[in-house]
């Protein structure tokens, strides 16, 4: 196990993310409102840039058996990570993958000391 | 970030990508065009090409790439994917052109632009040249001129929207025109416009992108063999070879092994055929890896790779496509369930094969 110092916490702002090289693996750290995720920069589906994707919602469905509705909604805005590549989408929360639950990505510990982040691999 | 190619364990192999493509401006098309067509191109009141407006790229999530010229296509696909011979084409959708007489045109500028943009640039660089379905003569007249241009190893045919399915008598001046001179035939499809000239219903009633895409391209591509089968094509020109692009592996075992039993019960509507119709698609059809798939099971691939024959199956990206495929995905298998010889045939020496290379 190896520490590594990857950026000062005040460099990565609510909402953003800092990708490093570290031990020739691409890692990234995200800011969640103060809540620290570091994960590889490697999607599950091709290896594309994953980590490079934009931050944004999905589509959640409802079925009321009921009425025989189906109810759309906009949902989990900021929090599901996108790939780039080819749509991959992931709970950026926790690393899951959104269309295929053997697939989360991999995640590293993080945490602040001293005012830098610091993860470890 | 870092190149990912770097990593690949492909770079110590010849590889060939039988599925690169272009997308021209038209505005810069235009300048290959002769008038009056270069006008109506440059000032369309239309869409000149029809481009579907799904929603392709997820809102934007999704990275839009291109290949604007011959240096970004060696940067992104030849260093960037390991790839040692692209086998490129101008994807033009002539088919959604409705004036034939400009589609031709068209046609006759894709080809030009093809060579002096991508071709003339890199020895390495592989090119088809693009028909348009609407006129067949002038098809094959086209193939005859671009046939010995540097590069040239192949006919690219779209089959989505083609003004009757391809096996009809009217397309064998392209059929012989391309045997004449020796060029492979690739068909590729498309989910766009032209998917709806052919299923308009379909088209018309899904309502989301994912499911007109998964069906477009095999849909296409069953139409079209299912065509070349009935009219006896692969007797009409025995020393003609055909590619599916794009749509993947798995539709062929079940076109083999239906048409196998279409054919027993009905042989008089195949008179032609001297042969089952397996026979046909063993010997005389490639199949190009992407979209692979992507089953639960892994293994489940390798069975349907082993239906098929590595010998048969070659190597294509897409790019730049957004759902092309890394050569990676398809080499993993690869390397995790084939002899090195199989891999090589399937990484470089089907598509070898199939359009005549010298690598």
């Amino acid at each position: 196990m190896t520490e590594f110092v990857v950026a000062a916490a005040d460099e990565v702002g609510d909402g953003e993310r800092v990708v490093t090289e570290l031990k020739g693996r691409e890692i990234a750290v995200f800011n969640l409102d103060g809540e620290y995720r570091a994960y590889l920069n490697w999607c599950r589906h091709q290896g594309g840039p994953i980590c490079e994707g934009n931050l944004t919602g999905t589509v959640e469905a409802t079925y009321d058996r009921d009425s025989g509705e189906t109810s759309l909604s906009w949902s989990r805005d900021g929090e599901v990570l996108m790939c780039p590549w080819h749509g991959w989408e992931y709970d950026v929360t926790d690393g899951d993958c959104l269309s295929k639950r053997s697939a989360p990505l991999p995640s590293y510990p993080v945490e602040v000391r001293d005012g830098e982040l610091v993860v470890t691999l | 970030m870092a190149t990912r190619g770097e990593q690949s364990p492909l770079t110590t192999h010849t590889v060939v990508d039988a599925d690169v493509h272009l997308r021209i401006p038209l505005e810069d098309l235009a300048d290959y065009c002769d008038e009056p067509y270069r006008s109506s191109i440059k000032n369309p009141t239309y869409t000149p090409v029809n481009r579907s407006g799904w929603d392709r790229y997820m809102g934007g999530n999704i990275t839009k790439e291109s290949l604007p010229d011959a240096e970004t296509l060696n940067e992104k696909v030849c260093e960037g994917f390991n790839v040692d011979y692209p086998i490129v084409n101008a994807f033009p959708v002539l088919a959604s052109v409705p004036e034939s007489d400009k589609a031709v045109n068209m046609m006759y500028a894709y080809n030009d632009y093809l060579v002096e943009h991508y071709l003339d640039h890199y020895d390495h660089f592989r090119g088809l040249v693009s028909i348009a379905t609407q006129d067949p003569e002038a098809a094959a007249e086209e193939i005859d001129r671009m046939a010995d241009e540097d590069g040239i190893v192949g006919v690219y045919v779209l089959n989505s929207g083609a003004h009757l399915p391809l096996g009809n008598p009217d397309f064998d001046p392209v059929y012989r025109a391309a045997e004449d001179n020796g060029l492979h035939v690739a068909f590729h499809a498309s989910a766009g416009a032209p998917f709806a000239r052919d299923f308009p219903i379909q088209d018309n009633a899904i309502d989301r992108f994912a499911a007109t895409h998964v069906l477009a391209h095999p849909w296409a591509h069953m139409l079209t063999l299912s065509s070349l089968i009935v009219n006896g094509t692969f007797e009409k020109f025995p020393d003609l070879n055909f590619t599916f692009l794009e749509a993947g592996v798995s539709w062929v075992p079940y076109m083999m092994f239906r048409w196998n039993k279409e054919y027993g019960m009905r042989r008089r509507e195949a008179p032609l055929l001297e042969r089952s119709p397996e026979e046909y698609i063993r010997e005389s059809c490639y199949f190009a890896s992407q979209p692979i798939g992507e089953p639960n099971d892994p293994t489940h691939l390798r069975s349907i790779i082993d239906l098929i024959g590595t010998d048969r199956l070659m190597l294509a990206t897409d790019y730049p496509h957004w759902d092309f495929d890394h050569p990676d995905a398809l080499d993993g298998h690869l390397r995790r369930f084939y002899e090195p010889e199989d891999r090589e045939r399937v990484l470089s020496g089907t598509a070898g094969e199939a359009f005549g290379l010298d690598v």
